[in-house]
């Protein structure tokens, strides 16, 4: 009889299947429907076509439920933000109506720029989670364009405080907001879109409450999680016990130019468990290339994610249950105060990449060669002399190459790793915004790394301006180029080029510029690496050689050159007697990589 | 008109060839359904017009879907076509938006163009935003150009320059040097479409109408041809994605704006009962077997979208014209239940025709929304397609206790029944993508339930929904092709026209309306039919200084009458707050394009009555009794003979409507009634 009292007390406790995957859709298009409203009611750009932002659903504890992604990157930053305003506040003085806001860069782990809300979601006076959105603001005051070497240049701090108070909005913290912002009324719309995301998800996710009861929709989630920890470690079990140990690095911090900025990573993998140790990455540098440790966590985590189980949704915390990170205070991803970290977002998408690096050795379906590894953006600023209004334009991301893996090409023109749904903006649009005319937007032929799978083809495009304004950009990974694995070539690396006077000028030593001037008929060129290649490039079948010349994706002499290749130019027929020939003298030769 | 006195509609689906038969002068609707012929689609046309006991020669419209377009986008069968496009630009449309929707998947994907990389040319030429000539077009370039792509054997070529919304000489110039050297080539240019920019999603459009055009075009003359041989002498009119209607031979040359005809028409028959019913708003909720699918009329009036992606959510390619405002998700009658390391999942796959569902007994072997229905009781092994496909109800059971049920600890029945849930939140999400997403609250909506699947599960989605009013059409199996009876001649423009609204000059804007209105009323002048009147209806993308994404005012004609910029502002605030729930009145806004839709009102064949009996369903319509599972048990429920229903019937739930191709489910609490034109009205019992 115990024992049936048991048993029937563990299935009330027990969540139900088919609830437990309702509300596994539930949760999902909650926060899809978050980044929808913010979306479509967003001021600025970066929010809209670049998705910059993040909305997401998050238990009583901070602990994350589904994530609406916008901005890969920022896997960790919503969650740590909301533990942190739990924490700040304490759970008894949390109360419905209640928004708080903060864009503490070193609790984010981000920007200044990255606005984090978070409103509690109370069902009949107790509190069953949060709904948190962070919107990327175009401005955030502070110095505009160049280098920041602290904090305090880079604009307004809020640290952690209440937006609203039991539904009262604070406009005291309204006003200096607005006092520190160079565009306050798009400052001010995008709080708007954030408040109506964050309602949007309060709303949805009571709704989902009230259908299927407090209880059991907490036992869903609860399932859900430990679904997600469960197929992660089912996936980590299958890789080989062991330390794996990779290196790559950084051009430089934009400060010390040409100085090296040295990133080493170790994974070990014991069982089911994974730790990613950034304890050798650079320690924080100058220049604002530096972000939060929370950034450091979110390394390990999206290495980890698309390894484990990429495609497991919702995104929650059950997911990283296996995953340990080693992120000492004070490295690159692990800044503090008052470090810069205007740049946050280049570095940590190299880490992610030695993370795969370190792994390719053991797991090689699994992984990909080396990415272009940065946005690829510019911004112009200037004085439109129609309107003789001041001008801010972003361009980017451009878009570059991605790596190739064992059982296919790289991807071309495609956003790095920092960025997921984020678009680029149509060049239409550009040039009724902004007095300037892009002259290209095209794929860069022989640009990915050569292999039995080639890299993705970068991207570049040129802008001319229509009249004086200045151009910033800060591109890196100019010289550690995108790498090819198991014999794959490198891909080539990030550069920028500037026109002037009808001259290009293109022997920087980076692909860093800081404010630059640009007269009308002037033009900057940003283009963009491609992605390694996987596998010796004298395996790839000939036929598929051809083709790619065919194509113009990559050249004649490359086709000779990389991989052996004979063709004839007019038809693009391989000579296949020419081509056993070289291919067989070139196999006597070392490994030739691409120059 | 010609003479004849019968509207045909055809609507070729993937499986069935649907024909509807109106015949003006005895007001008779008859139906015809074939299997379709994918070989020589035409034949399943004329198999069709035989069954529904009609004939060509006495038709005087032929109205025509089909889903040739898209399956030929879909399927990659398209022409060898070449792009031409402005110098610096080649790979725009390779490139695309660069997003990587799949965030954290390595082995993500990228569409693929239609045209490949070593068919796209580059032509000098650049026209600005502003619509001044920055290098000027080369005529001898473009003729040069067209030699090679004859060289190269292209069938067809799309025309991709930049801005050219804002000045589409250099577009016509290049087009009519192409046709008139090579008058065999498919040519099509990007203005001809959309003049509106972003030319990514223009490149895509024209490069797809391009792609599709000599198939279409053929397919086109072909059914004319064999039409007219067969005596037809009236006029062959096509459904557009909007639902309108245009001339064969205008669907010729502008084939993508066909691309989604048969799911169109379907809304559109949902507006024309909306109209007869006086409803104002509806949801058209049509299932199948592998998708469903939501439409909105709202006020009235079937709602449109200017761009759709086609094709998957990854890889699509988008098209930017106008089409109805259909939300689609993966979840139909043939969508595959499965256990994933103990979760419980339901689709995207879908078993399809073939093998089918377990119970089809055609080999499938896994447990879809069909084997769950029949199980449940829901579905009659001896009544499906009127008893001409007998349903296995054995292997329904196995695959779903073996799949689901062993493995969760659930029996058969239990899977069944977690299934359906499941299933209908997630149809549930398709009517929430066209309601609450758009601002509209769902229980302001009746919702119309077709396709083979939808009454099935119409009552359960409107109450998880909150909506109270379901009603189902009579023939739902074929209500896109009666649909097709009920369209209107139409034609969308847009026009890129960016300006503030504070000073927008009233006197341009006029021009430019009235430029495109001149188009519409040229092309429904130089369609075979005439129609009742014209109607113009004018709209506005805009949003607030410094947004990116624009809305769709519908704007009335007395505002540019009256040249009225409050009243236009208002309108957009009101659309803004309805949209996104917040507006801000004292933001200023700005116009991005100018939209005007001209339509041919074409009159309709009157909605048919049907007999009226009393409040008791007549004996011949009783069915029988047989157990169906709801509530935790099975239950021995009333089943009804939908043929033999009259006006004025009254059925309570639980209860089973059965006809030729689709089951409604009425469940404890609803009730039904039975209108004077046939439809099966139901009150949803706990709608919220």
């Amino acid at each position: 009889m115990a024992r049936k009292v048991k048993m029937k007390r563990a299935r009330k406790t027990k969540a139900d299947p088919v609830v437990t995957e309702i509300v596994r859709n539930g949760v999902i298009a909650v926060t899809e429907e978050m980044k929808t409203n913010l979306m479509r009611t967003a001021y600025n750009i970066i929010i809209y076509e670049a998705l910059d932002f993040t909305t997401g659903l998050f238990t009583a504890e901070g602990e994350t439920v589904s994530i609406g992604i916008g901005l890969p990157m920022f896997i960790r930053g919503m969650a740590e933000t909301v533990k942190a305003k739990i924490k700040h506040f304490g759970r008894k003085n949390i109360k419905p109506g209640d928004i708080y806001v903060t864009n503490d860069s070193y609790l984010t782990g981000s920007h200044l720029n990255h606005v984090t809300l978070t409103l509690p979601i109370f069902h009949k006076g107790s509190l069953v989670g949060f709904s948190c959105c962070m919107a990327h603001w175009l401005d955030i005051g502070g110095t505009l364009g160049g280098m920041t070497t602290d904090i305090f240049s880079e604009g307004l701090q809020i640290p952690i405080l209440k937006l609203h108070d039991r539904g009262k909005a604070n406009e005291t913290l309204i006003d200096v907001i607005k006092q520190n912002m160079r565009l306050p009324s798009r400052a001010m719309g995008d709080l708007r879109a954030q408040i109506t995301a964050v309602k949007t998800g309060e709303r949805r996710f009571l709704e989902l409450v009230d259908r299927y009861g407090r209880d059991q929709v907490l036992r869903a989630i609860k399932a859900i999680m430990d679904h997600s920890e469960a197929m992660a470690r089912a996936r980590t079990r299958s890789i080989p016990d062991g330390v794996y140990q990779a290196e790559s690095y950084m051009d430089d911090d934009g400060i010390e130019i040409g100085k090296k900025v040295p990133i080493k990573v170790r994974v070990i993998v014991k069982g089911d468990e994974m730790t990613v140790d950034l304890s050798e990455v650079s320690r924080q540098v100058r220049g604002f290339y530096n972000s939060g440790v929370t950034t450091g966590y979110a390394c390990s985590q999206v290495a980890y994610k698309c390894l484990t189980s990429p495609t497991d949704y919702p995104i929650n915390d059950g997911s990283f249950r296996s995953l340990k990170a080693i992120v000492p205070p004070g490295r690159i991803i692990s800044a503090v105060r008052p470090a810069p970290m205007r740049w946050w977002m280049t570095y940590p998408m190299t880490i992610v990449d030695t993370v795969f690096k370190a792994l390719a050795p053991v797991i090689p379906d699994r992984v990909i060669a080396g990415h272009h590894a940065d946005l690829l953006i510019a911004a112009l600023h200037g004085i439109n002399p129609k309107t003789s209004e001041f001008f801010l334009a972003n361009f980017g991301p451009l878009g570059g190459g991605w790596g190739a893996k064992r059982s296919e090409d790289g991807v071309s023109a495609t956003v790095c790793i920092n960025d997921g749904d984020t678009h680029n903006g149509p060049s239409e649009q550009s040039e009724v915004k902004f007095p300037i005319v892009v002259e290209r937007y095209a794929l860069v032929p022989d640009s990915g790394g050569a292999g039995r799978h080639r890299g993705g083809l970068g991207v570049e495009r040129v802008v001319r301006a229509r009249v004086p304004m200045t151009f910033n950009t800060q591109v890196e990974r100019a010289h550690c180029r995108p790498w090819g694995l198991n014999g794959g070539g490198d891909a080539s690396g990030n550069e920028v080029a500037l026109r002037i006077d009808g001259r290009w000028k293109t022997d920087f030593p980076n692909a860093k510029v800081l404010v630059a001037m640009l007269k009308p008929g002037d033009a900057f060129r940003l283009r963009s690496g491609g992605g390694g290649g996987y596998g010796l490039p004298l395996d790839r079948p000939a036929t598929d050689v051809a083709a790619d010349v065919e194509q113009g994706y990559i050249s004649l002499a490359a086709a000779k050159e990389l991989y052996g290749v004979v063709l004839d130019p007019q038809t693009f027929a391989v000579d296949v007697a020419a081509t056993e020939r070289l291919r067989a003298s070139l196999r006597g030769s070392p490994l030739r990589r691409q120059a | 008109m010609a003479p004849g006195q019968l509207r045909l509609a055809a609507d070729i689906g993937g499986t069935f060839t649907d024909i509807a038969v109106f015949d003006d002068k005895t007001g008779a609707l008859t139906f015809g359904k074939a299997l379709s012929t994918p070989s020589h689609l035409v034949e399943g046309i004329s198999a069709g017009v035989a069954k529904a006991g009609s004939d060509y020669r006495a038709a005087a419209l032929f109205l025509h879907g089909s889903t040739v377009a898209i399956n030929t986008m879909l399927e990659r069968t398209g022409a060898k076509a070449a792009l031409l496009i402005t110098e610096g630009f080649r790979d725009i449309y390779e490139i695309g938006r660069i997003n990587r929707p799949d965030a954290y998947n390595l082995f993500f994907q990228k569409h693929v163009p239609l045209i490949e990389r070593a068919l796209r040319f580059e032509v000098t030429e650049r026209m600005l935003a502003d619509g001044e000539i920055d290098t000027p077009l080369d005529d001898a370039e473009i003729a040069a150009l067209g030699n090679e792509l004859e060289r190269r054997g292209v069938e067809a070529a799309a025309i991709l320059f930049l801005n050219c919304y804002a000045n589409a000489d250099h577009e016509r110039r290049a087009k009519a040097i192409l046709e008139k050297n090579h008058p065999a080539l498919f040519v099509s240019a990007s203005h001809e479409l959309s003049q509106e920019y972003r030319e990514f999603e223009r490149c895509a459009t024209v490069a797809a109408n391009a792609y599709i055009g000599p198939k279409v075009r053929r397919y086109i003359g072909e059914i004319d041809a064999h039409m007219r041989a067969a005596g037809f002498a009236g006029s062959f009119l096509v459904v557009q994605s909007t639902g309108g209607l245009y001339e064969a031979d205008q669907a010729q040359s502008q084939c993508v704006r066909m691309l989604e005809s048969g799911p169109a028409a379907g809304v559109i028959g949902t507006q024309a009962l909306c109209r007869a019913l006086k409803i104002d708003n509806a949801i058209a909720f049509d299932m199948g077997g592998t998708t469903a699918k939501a439409g909105v009329i709202y006020r009235g009036e079937a709602l449109t979208t200017g761009a759709a992606l086609i094709g998957g959510y990854e890889r699509a390619l988008p098209v930017q014209i106008a089409m109805m405002d259909i939300f689609e998700v993966s979840a139909g009658g043939g969508s595959i239940a499965r256990v994933d390391d103990g979760a419980l999942r339901l689709g995207p796959q879908s078993a399809g025709a073939s093998p089918g569902p377990a119970c089809y007994g055609l080999g499938g072997t896994e447990p879809t929304v069909t084997d769950a229905n029949l199980v449940l009781g829901r579905l009659g092994a001896d009544r499906f397609l009127g008893g001409e496909m007998k349903l296995d109800a054995a292997s329904a059971e196995r695959a779903l206790k073996s799949r689901i049920g062993d493995p969760l600890g659930l029996s058969a029945v239990e899977a069944a029944d977690g299934i359906l849930r499941i299933a209908t939140t997630a149809m549930s999400y398709a009517v929430k993508g066209v309601t609450t997403e758009r601002g509209f609250d769902a229980g302001d909506f009746v919702l119309f339930a077709y396709g083979g699947a939808g009454p099935l599960h119409a009552v359960e989605v409107a109450r998880e929904i909150g909506m109270r009013k379901v009603i189902v059409p009579p023939a739902p199996g074929v209500f896109s092709a009666s649909g097709m009876l009920f369209s209107d001649l139409r034609y969308d423009f847009v026009r890129t026209w960016f300006t503030s609204l504070d000073d927008a000059p009233f006197d341009d804007m006029e021009e430019v309306y009235r430029a495109l209105e001149r188009q519409g009323r040229d092309a429904i002048a130089g369609t075979s039919v005439k129609p009742q009147r014209i109607e113009i209806k004018r709209a506005a993308d805009m949003r607030y200084v410094g947004q990116e994404h624009a809305v769709t005012v519908d704007l009335p004609m007395t505002v540019f009458a009256r040249k009225d910029r409050k009243a236009i502002k208002r309108h957009f605030d009101a659309m803004h707050a309805q949209r996104y729930g917040t507006s801000a009145p004292e933001e200023h806004a700005e116009v991005v394009s100018l939209r005007s839709t001209v339509t041919g009102l074409m009159r309709k064949p009157p909605q048919a009555k049907l007999a009226r009996g009393r409040r008791t369903p007549p004996k011949a319509a009783f069915g029988g009794k047989r157990p169906v599972y709801y509530a935790g048990r099975f239950h021995s429920t009333p089943t009804y003979r939908r043929a033999a229903l009259l006006a004025g019937n009254r059925i309570k739930g639980p209860a089973l409507i059965e006809e030729y191709a689709s089951t409604t489910v009425l469940m404890p609490g609803d009730a039904l009634d039975v209108d004077q034109f046939g439809n099966l009205v139901i009150a949803v019992a706990g709608g919220r």
